[in-house]
This record gives C-alpha cells, structure tokens and sequence, in this order.
C-alpha cells in the first residue's frame, strides 16, 4: 500500500511538471526547505504529505510541508492544540480549525510570531487583501494589536435560507408566505388540512435538525437569536455590544415561539430529533418548512425524486417580521477562527510568510481552491471549470477537494466560483433571490480579550450561557411563562455577572475596533 | 551494625528466592506510578492560573481562588447536589439488583433456560454507551417510543420524556440497572458457588424450605463479598457515569441532571478553563475519599470485613 502511494506520488508529480509554472517566479527558496506543521480539523487529523496540492505547492515554491500534528487521536480540535502547546515542542506552523482563540491567547505570551511587520515586509498579497478589508485585520488581531494567524476567507454570503413544501401549498391552494401572520396560517393548514394526504394528522409543520435554530424564528417578532454565525452569540447594535437572549425582542419573539410549540406548529420532538431529522421528516413526506443550508437542503428535490410524490421542497424568503423587516439573520462569517499561524521555535519565519502569501497569489489562490490544474480542473474562457469527473464523480466536490489538499483549513482565500458549480440549480434561483432582496444584516466578528478580561469572561459567561439555555428550553416546552418570568430572569442574569461580562465585551470592543 | 548486614542479607535472599513474583508484580506497580501517581503532580494548576502554554511549573500560584469560584456558583452547588442524589440512588437501586438477580439464578433448576436469561442480561453490559443513549432516546421518543406508544394504549397522554426534569433521574438510573445488574451479578453468583454445599445437605436433612435455605445460608456466606463489594461501590459513589448523562441531558434538565463531571465537562474543559476543572476535580476526590475511609471504618467495626 505503502509503495502504491509513493508510485502515484511520483506518477502525479511528472504528471503536474508540465503545468507547474517552469518559469520560477513563485519560487521562494533556491534550496528545497523543509517545514513542519500541525493541521488538525474535523476532516482529518493530519497533514497529508502527498496531497497533489502539496506537491504542486512544493514545485512553485521550494518549501515542503512535513506533517507534525498533535493529537490525531482525538476529534476534538481544542484538545488537539492544547495538547500542543501543553508539551511545549511546537513545530513550524500551526493550522487547522478553530485556532484563533488558541493564537490569541497564547500569541501575547509568545507561542506565537507576530504578523504585522513580516505581512507589511514580505508578504505583498495578503497586505493587499487586509488593505482592502481593514476590518478583518482588526477582528483577527489579539488584544495587544497584533495578527497572529492568517484565517481561512470564506467566500459567498449566504448559507441559510427559509424553505417550504411548495407542493403543500399548491394542494392546499395557499400562496408562499409574506410575513408572520400568513406564516401562522399556512403552518396551521399544514397541521389540519392533510396536505401529505394520507389521512392522518401526522404533519410536522416546523422541523429543524439543531434545535438551536428554532430559536431563529424570533427575528419575527424582530428578537434577535445571534449576532453571528456562531449560535448564541453577542450583538453588536450600533457600537454597543448586548446578548440578544436579554432583550425584549427575544423576549417577545419567545413568546410567540412558545405559543406556537404548544399548538403543535413546532417539532414535539425539537431537542431530542436531532441531525437526522431533516432525512427522516422529509423521507416521510411529514415535515412542512425549516431553515437550513441552501446547498444541501435543495438537494432533497433531487434524491426524493420518485420517493415522495410531487416533492418540491423549495427556499422562500423570510416572512416579514410584525413591524415589517424582512431578515435572514444567518450569513457566512467573511473569516473563520481557522486558518495558520508561525509559531515562536519557527527559524525560517520569512519565507513561512512568504509562503503563506503565495496562498493569496493568483496562482496560489486557484490551486488551494480549485485543486491542480489539468487534474481536476482546467482554464475555460478564463475561468476555472471542474472537469467532468469532478462534477460527475458521484462523490460530493467538497469531499474530492478534501482529498487532494485543496479546501483544506489552511489560510486561504476561498473562491465562491468553486461552490457555484455544483450547486443546484434549485438553490442557484433561492440565492439569486435572496441576493436580488436586502436581506442580511452586519454581524459581531468577535473580540480579543487581554489576561483579565478573559478571566471575568470565563468566570461568568459559561454559566450565564447555561441558565440562559435552560430558561430558553424551559419556555419552549411550556414549563414557565417567559413574560411572567422575564423580570426574575433579568434580575437572576445579573447577579450571575451579565454586566461585567459586558463591560469587559465593550473594552476589548472598543481597543479593537475603535469607536 | 552486625544487625544491619544481617537484614539486608535477609532481603537479599528473599528478593532471590521470590524473585518471580516481583517480576509478576512490576507492571501493576509501574502501571500505578505513571497513571495514577505521577498525574497527582498536575494537580498543583487546581491552584495555580494555569497557562497551557507556560507550563505547570512557569504558571503563578493563586491559593483557593477557584474553590472561591466553584462555591460561589449556584450551578456548582446544584450539581453537587445532583451528584449526591444520583449516586445514593444509584445505590440504593442499583446495588441490592444483581444480588437479587443472582439469589434468583441459583434457584433456577432448568439449566438451558438459566443460561439462556444469564445471557440476555449480560449482554447490555457490552454495548457501547452511545447505543444506549440512542435506545433510550428512542425508547421515550413521544412519537415513536414504545413507552408512549404503551401509555397511549393505555389511555395516558404521551410524555416528552427526557425534556422533563422530573423523569431525568429515574431514567438514567433505569437504563444503568438494565444495563449493568447482569452482569453485575456475576461477582455474586460467583461467591454462592463457593458456598460449602455440605451446609445444604444438613439444612435438607433437617427439613429447612429452599427459602429458609437462601436466608440462613447463601445471603450470610456472601455477606462478606456484599460488603466488599459495597464498599467499593462507596468509594466510587461520586463517579457518576457522565457520558451517558451528557448523552442524555438537554439545557432543559439540567437542573436534575448535571453532575459535577459534567459541569467540569462544560465549564472547565470544553472552554479549556482546566485550572478550574482540576479544582472541581479535586474536590469530588477528596470528598469520596472520606466517603470510603467512612465506610470502610463503620464496616471493620460492626462486620469486621474491611478492604484494608
């Protein structure tokens, strides 16, 4: 097996010689150098030596990239790094998911190398790139004004997208829904008018495989759920930073939610149905509408074809709230907390930057995006077409670029053209009609806390977070009534710290992002 | 100074003659140092503001501060007390069933039928905790589960089981007994075949019935395992076997649900404050520490059976 690898090893690097860019001029180092890194996420606990997309990088650049991850047993990624640091032999660079917090925290203490000076000397691209989004390069930053990691870009701006039975409603004559109080009445034919025809009042007219996302539906009401991609996050409104589980739209949308869960609108089985109920529910011809990715969801149109009769589960745009704001709360993060960053024992620290500035090249970019060219993709009219076998593989793009090294949690910029091709056509029209609507709104891109700050924050937060979620679920299932309660509820966030917590929120708010 | 050589030579011969032995008992010793002692050392950062990156040694020390922290917290001390309840009902439930179960295996005469039920309630012990959890999700699933499915039979309103914090206990604690009394049992079943069967013939000799013959023979000849056995279930009273519980337990049960392994799970370890885990940690050691010195004291003085 051994030798297999190393023979398509050698077979893909003559295979890419041809097309790799004989001239040189990404070439970073006359000698091969070698450096090693730790790249640990969900995808794989490691860095594949042979990944094509390595090789070709080793053909422009020089520099080779020697697997050293920490912690390949373990799934969970925080262990992974923590491990890391704990034994304290740090190799050159460190990537993978969800390091920022790690980086941040540890970077100041001097794990890790600053970035500014290295970006601003040797690093032309990736200047370029902060000069044009200043505020990503504040959101990166740790709390003593330093990057100390390049993050992973994600590109496209919607992920999530209200979606509905169209079949349902055209059975039961009913238009889409334009706002909250149409929404109730379709929801409530849905439960009573058999749309499913089979005679039984077995509907589920909202479904959702994280319960957390019901919490969404508040925007409604003109609540708030998040203020970010991450559930359960801060806000920023205007400058000032709050939860939105302590104000009176979520209060209020909360109300309503519960109401509705009550009258059988919502999943009885929300917190427990879990991942797989959007298979299940949908398989069975029983779930009405939800929230969830345009790219996956769509993708039901084309499986249940033939299963479920006349299924067309398309994406709608969100209902209008009670004082007439259409909101899609969920949008892409333009960064992610992955991504690589150099570590202290790292001798080579220029051309590591170098390196990572080749990822922001033209050339760079297409390869960690797309893959090697002339193997899974080739230049069409200019622009970069998966072949056919790509598309067609049966295996999902994604996955595929996984397999090759490309889309890997590196930092790179990603390139939305790679999604667009295999999407659905079904959701190619939903984002198009998201996009043609305003829809979304600015999100909170996190804060870097100094050594105090995070000490109040962890002290406090991580039990504020839990009595909140209790709260929530408990009035969802009716045990309580959160108009009833909300004053107690207030009074009890607190005691538990809430305003220190924001206080510390706001200072780091305000030394990074200014006023 | 005669008396001294005189010793080590008397050591020296006994290392040579048992030699075997020792070799016999050194993985168990090295197993014990590098798991059990040497891990004692990192215990320090439960009073320390531990840095992953400083080190154990490079991080300062800050006295109590996170037992300050921990009792200072509401959801510390819920669970604390949630970790009370579950184990001594744990115990109270779970201890006397495979004793139950192994009193009623010895009094069963059909051999195949005995095997085969020995079987059946052995076998949850070898499944993985993640099935459990998803047979009992399923289980008291109100739309599909056989529970509800039963209740509504029977005329009952379905119950959203496990959102209910008032089921929370008796569910996890059922599915521990289902899933560990078999073979629990075995310890016990072990112990009535040890049993001299001369003491049955003269009881049958003398006319005893087969349940005077389980009172005044089998239960006092197993006492002492009983007790050993209980004692070492004491000692692990606090360790509440939280995988299934965080397998279980939603936001809206944790106020009967959450135990100290878990709240050191989500406040210590999943936002890596492990300085306060360890304290957390420390504490729960301590305190089942004194709960089997306890019991260990109490047993050598009324049965005089003891682990030490």
């Amino acid at each position: 097996m051994r030798k297999m690898k190393l023979a398509s090893a050698i077979l893909m690097t003559t295979a890419i010689a041809p097309v790799a860019h004989a001239d040189g001029h990404l070439q970073i180092v006359d000698e091969p150098l070698e450096l090693t890194i730790h790249m640990h996420w969900p995808r794989a606990q490691g860095y594949n030596e042979e990944y094509p997309v390595e090789l070709a990088a080793r053909e422009m650049t020089g520099i080779h990239l020697l697997d050293a991850t920490s912690g390949k047993n373990t799934t969970d990624h925080n262990e992974a790094i923590n491990l890391l640091l704990a034994t304290g032999d740090l190799p050159d660079i460190v990537g993978g998911h969800r390091i920022k917090d790690a980086v941040n925290q540890y970077g100041p203490e001097g794990a890790f190398v600053p970035l500014n000076d290295l970006i601003e000397e040797h690093a032309p691209h990736i200047k370029a790139f902060f000069d044009e989004r200043p505020d990503i390069a504040q959101a990166i930053s740790s709390w003593d004004g330093n990057m100390y990691y390049i993050p992973y870009l994600p590109d496209g701006k919607f992920g999530r997208a209200y979606f509905i039975r169209q079949d349902w409603l055209d059975t039961l004559g009913l238009e889409q829904p334009q706002d909250v109080n149409e929404l109730y009445d379709v929801l409530v034919a849905f439960r009573d008018n058999d749309p499913n025809g089979n005679g039984l009042k077995d509907e589920i007219p909202i479904f959702q495989r994280q319960w957390e996302e019901l919490i969404r539906y508040v925007t409604l009401w003109d609540g708030r759920s998040s203020g970010s991609d991450t559930y359960h996050d801060f806000m920023d409104v205007d400058g000032q930073l709050q939860h939105p589980y302590a104000t009176e739209g979520y209060r209020d949308g909360m109300a309503h939610l519960a109401k509705w869960y009550a009258e059988g609108l919502i999943d009885p089985e929300i917190f427990t149905r879990g991942s797989s109920s959007r298979d299940y529910l949908l398989s069975e011809n029983l779930g009405g509408m939800t929230h969830d990715w345009f790219a996956s969801t769509s993708g039901y149109n084309a499986s249940l074809e033939g299963t479920v009769e006349g299924f067309n589960f398309v994406p709608y745009l969100p209902p209008a709230s009670i004082s007439g704001v259409r909101m899609e709360e969920h949008r892409r993060i333009p960064f992610k907390p992955d991504g690589w960053a150099i570590s202290h024992t790292n001798e080579n620290v220029v051309e590591t930057i170098k390196y990572f500035d080749f990822f922001f090249t033209e050339e760079g970019r297409l390869l960690s995006n797309f893959g090697v060219e002339g193997d899974t993709w080739n230049m069409v009219d200019g622009e970069p077409v998966f072949t056919d076998e790509v598309l067609n593989g049966g295996i999902a793009v994604n996955t595929q670029m996984y397999e090759v090294g490309a889309q890997i949690q590196r930092g790179y910029w990603q390139d939305y053209r790679y999604e667009w091709q295999w999407t659905a056509e079904a959701a190619r029209e939903g984002i198009e009609l998201y996009d043609a609507n305003d829809l979304l709104i600015d999100q909170f891109l996190g804060v870097a806390f100094n050594e105090d700050e995070q000490r109040v924050y962890d002290r406090n937060w991580t039990q504020i977070q839990t009595y909140m979620l209790e709260r929530q679920q408990a009035w969802i299932l009716g045990t309580g009534d959160i108009e009833a309660d909300w004053d107690d509820y207030v009074a009890q966030l607190d005691r538990m710290g809430y305003n220190d917590v924001i206080a510390v929120m706001q200072a780091a708010y305000t030394r990074q992002y200014g006023n | 100074m005669a008396d001294h050589t005189n010793r080590m030579t008397r050591i020296v011969d006994h290392l040579r003659a048992n030699w075997q032995i020792y070799v016999l008992l050194a993985p168990t010793i090295i197993w014990f140092l590098v798991f059990l002692y040497r891990p004692m050392y990192g215990l320090q950062i439960a009073f320390k503001d531990y840095s992953v990156f400083r080190g154990i040694e490079g991080s300062p020390w800050i006295g109590f501060e996170h037992f300050h922290t921990l009792f200072g917290s509401d959801q510390f001390i819920r669970a604390l007390k949630n970790t009370v309840i579950i184990s001594m009902l744990t115990l109270v439930f779970g201890f006397p069933m495979p004793i139950i179960l192994a009193l009623m295996f010895n009094e069963v005469l059909n051999q195949t039928y005995k095997k085969t039920v020995q079987t059946v309630v052995y076998l949850p012990h070898f499944i993985s905790t993640v099935i459990i959890s998803g047979i009992v999700i399923t289980a008291f699933s109100p739309s599909s589960g056989v529970v509800n499915t039963v209740l509504d039979w029977l005329g009952f309103d379905k119950i959203y089981f496990l959102t209910k914090p008032e089921w929370f206990r008796p569910i996890f604690i059922g599915s521990g007994i289902w899933q560990e009394a078999g073979f629990s049992s075995i310890v016990f079943l072990a112990a009535i075949a040890g049993v001299n069967p001369s003491l049955y013939e003269s009881a049958v000799v003398d006319g005893a019935s087969r349940w005077q013959m389980m009172w005044k023979i089998t239960i006092p000849s197993i006492m002492p395992t009983i007790i050993i056995m209980l004692i070492i279930r004491i000692g692990n009273l606090l360790e509440v076997g939280f995988e299934l519980i965080i397998l279980l337990y939603q936001p809206a049960t944790y106020q009967t649900a959450d135990v100290v392994n878990t709240y050191i799970y989500r406040q210590g370890l999943q936002v890596g404050q492990y300085d306060l885990a360890a304290a957390a940690g420390l504490f729960n050691a301590v305190v089942a520490f004194v709960l089997v010195m306890t019991a260990n004291t109490i047993s050598k003085r009324y049965s005089r059976t003891s682990l030490w």
